[in-house]
């Protein structure tokens, strides 16, 4: 059509123009697939940490701390209002590592209790094999960026934790065998093995200091204890009657974690529109560019369609329409390139990767560029459709 | 009622004091189907009256009246309206978009007014044979002559089946013989469906040609002779 015809005609000017709007769109893609991976992540805490109830050691925070007694679990089920209670047992998978990349959760292993999931908001699911069970003894089932860091499927054998380089003298390790292998969630549980609460008791007890150990009972601590309310109840007031009634252990409100979490999107948000901004400027300034020349160069064109009776609002429809064009000429490329990106780099990453491209990423992106080639479009085709019909057609 | 009446028609460029008077309070009334011919030196006024009828550009003063409306009355959006609807442009520089073909140059002024798109394709065809281009469709005008791209222009200002056309020069570049043939076109017009012709030339031999010529110089209208056929 016309349009395309008048962009043809300026062939390098059309490219540059659009090459800016590539690389604000390039940006704002591979910047957003990030964020979007780590709102999943979040989600992901929010639907989990929101429908239960996480009971620590008084002593300890929501997340880390000491540990409890067993048998405190039998306190927390006589409260009113808990359905039911799970002990949580932990210790991390690479001790003395430090997982440097923020974005991660940390490999850890925790124990799995089975009917534990009929409870949950986060539904597991498995990709191959089985569940552990009460029973298993050095058995694991292994979240999928775990399997895959570690290249184990169902039938490896691996040892548990990962020793480390810089491993403590006295650490120790057990020859797990893998039975199951995790769906993604694109969330914590795929950075997981899970094991028996026994086995877990086990490596939590060879996790103390050399000089602690064996003179505690492993067997009779846990590290927290996940509680889940009867339909109906209140989860942030079940957390203040577990509070009241079990006095050595802290339960948190459900709302203050999930509000925790929320507040570290905003991070993301942040970083995605400053790329979305920087996509306004270098994309935006060269359309303006362009359109206030292409107008210029036209201006007997215009004049000319304005005789033959063209009104305002068609001369101002066609130049936001080529402004448009060039936005989502842009804006596909673009978008392209930076799916390529990060198809790219999440290859090279054994756990899955750092990026996320959504369904709706793809549309505030074309839809961004779209809005970003005829906003800036605007002004110059303004100028345009109001151009004087003589005037114009008698300029050179 | 006069399809075209001017009364008094004036216009001034620029600031009273140093600006031009390229129009000095011009009378003039042209019935349906009448064939015109403007003459007068460069700088006269033609253009300018032309614009004028055109509703192009306001008068400074006096009146134009299309079948007797007031265009002073109508918005710029009216105008266009009519321009579109009723009126046949061919102008004296810029007439074909660079970028379009012959025969989407020639469909242009339906591009914004609605109508069988068919219909206009056809005629479109048959208007490109009149002028002897039928050949020429998908040329652009930079394949064209200059004379062939005249004809184009002149199959164009007749594509929106106008009552009224008015041509600045429509004969200006083109030969004796193609020049008479497109006068030979626009008076078969002219005839058939009684469309007003308002044509500009240097040209006197042709001018002699037509029902009526009037004369401008000044900004004044000179004078006014009826021809006998
Ligand atoms: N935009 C303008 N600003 C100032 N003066 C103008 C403008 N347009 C035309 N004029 C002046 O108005 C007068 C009439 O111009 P017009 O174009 O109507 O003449 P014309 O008879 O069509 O001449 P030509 O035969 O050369 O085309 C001239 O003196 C011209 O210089
Ligand atoms: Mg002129």
């Amino acid at each position: 059509m016309e349009i395309l015809r008048n962009l043809w005609r300026r062939k390098l000017r059309t490219i540059l123009t659009i090459s800016g709007i590539v690389m604000g769109i390039f940006a704002l893609t591979t910047m957003g697939s990030m964020a979007e991976h780590f709102n999943y992540l979040l989600q992901g805490g929010v639907t989990y940490y929101g429908k239960s109830v996480q009971v620590g050691d008084a002593n300890g925070g929501a997340f880390s701390g000491g540990y409890m007694s067993a048998s405190t679990l039998a306190e927390v089920r006589q409260v009113e209002g808990v359905a039911a209670a799970f002990p949580s047992v932990g210790v991390v998978a690479k001790p003395g590592s430090t997982n440097v990349v923020t974005f991660g959760i940390p490999d850890y292993i925790t124990n799995y209790s089975p009917g534990s999931d009929q409870y949950s908001a986060f539904k597991l699911s498995l990709a191959d094999g089985r569940w552990v069970t009460d029973a298993s003894r050095y058995e694991v089932v292994l979240g999928s960026s775990f399997a895959a860091e570690f290249h184990k499927q169902v039938g490896d054998a691996i040892y548990l934790p990962v020793r480390p380089s810089d491993a403590p003298p006295g650490f120790i390790n057990h020859r797990f065998t893998v039975v199951g292998v995790l769906n993604r969630t694109l969330t914590a549980p795929d950075s997981s093995a899970m094991v028996s609460t026994h086995d877990a008791q086990t490596l939590q007890g060879e996790s103390l200091p050399v000089a602690l150990r064996g003179k505690v009972d492993t067997y009779s601590l846990i590290s927290g204890i996940v509680a889940y309310g009867k339909p109906g109840v209140d989860l942030d007031a079940l957390a203040g009657r577990i509070n009241a009634e079990v006095p050595s252990v802290k339960a948190a409100k459900p709302s203050t974690l999930v509000e925790t979490f929320k507040s570290g999107g905003a991070v993301f948000t942040f970083i995605t529109t400053a790329a979305a901004l920087l996509a306004l400027l270098i994309g935006g300034l060269s359309v303006v560019n362009t359109m206030i020349m292409s107008v210029t160069e036209r201006v007997r064109e215009i004049g000319l369609k304005k005789a033959l009776g063209a009104k305002t609002g068609n001369i101002l429809t066609e130049f936001l329409a080529e402004a448009a064009l060039i936005g989502l000429i842009g804006g596909v490329i673009g978008f392209l390139l930076g799916v390529a990106l990060t198809v790219a780099l999440n290859a090279g990453d054994p756990t899955g990767g750092l990026f996320l491209v959504t369904p709706r990423l793809a549309l505030l992106s074309l839809g961004f560029a779209i809005a970003l080639g005829a906003g800036a479009g605007l002004l110059p085709a303004i100028r345009a459709a109001r151009m004087d019909p003589v005037t114009a057609l008698r300029s050179q | 009622m006069p399809a075209m009446r001017l009364e008094g028609l004036t216009k001034h460029y620029g600031d009273p004091v140093h600006g031009v008077t390229a129009l000095a309070g011009v009378d003039l009334k042209v019935d349906q189907g009448e064939f015109v011919a403007v003459v007068g030196r460069s700088g006269s006024g033609k253009t300018t009256m032309l614009d004028c009828v055109g509703l192009l550009m306001q008068p400074s003063a006096g009146r134009v009246l299309l079948d007797g409306v007031d265009a002073g009355t109508l918005n710029e959006r009216q105008r266009a309206e009519l321009r579109s609807h009723r009126i046949g442009f061919i102008f004296q520089e810029f007439n074909l978009l660079p970028t379009m073909t012959a025969m989407e140059n020639i469909l242009l002024p339906l591009r914004y007014s609605k109508g069988d798109r068919r219909a206009a394709r056809a005629r479109a065809e048959a208007l490109l044979a009149e002028v002897g281009l039928a050949d020429r469709a998908n040329h652009r005008p930079t394949q064209l002559s200059g004379g062939e791209q005249q004809r184009i222009a002149i199959a164009r200002s007749l594509i929106n089946q106008p009552s009224l056309v008015l041509g600045d020069e429509p004969m200006g570049e083109v030969d004796t013989e193609t020049s008479d043939l497109l006068l030979g076109l626009m008076r078969r017009i002219n005839l058939e469906s009684s469309v007003t012709f308002l044509i500009v030339t240097h040209d006197l031999e042709l001018a002699a040609r037509t029902d009526r010529q009037i004369r401008l110089r000044d900004g004044h209208l000179v004078s006014d002779e009826r021809l006998a056929a």
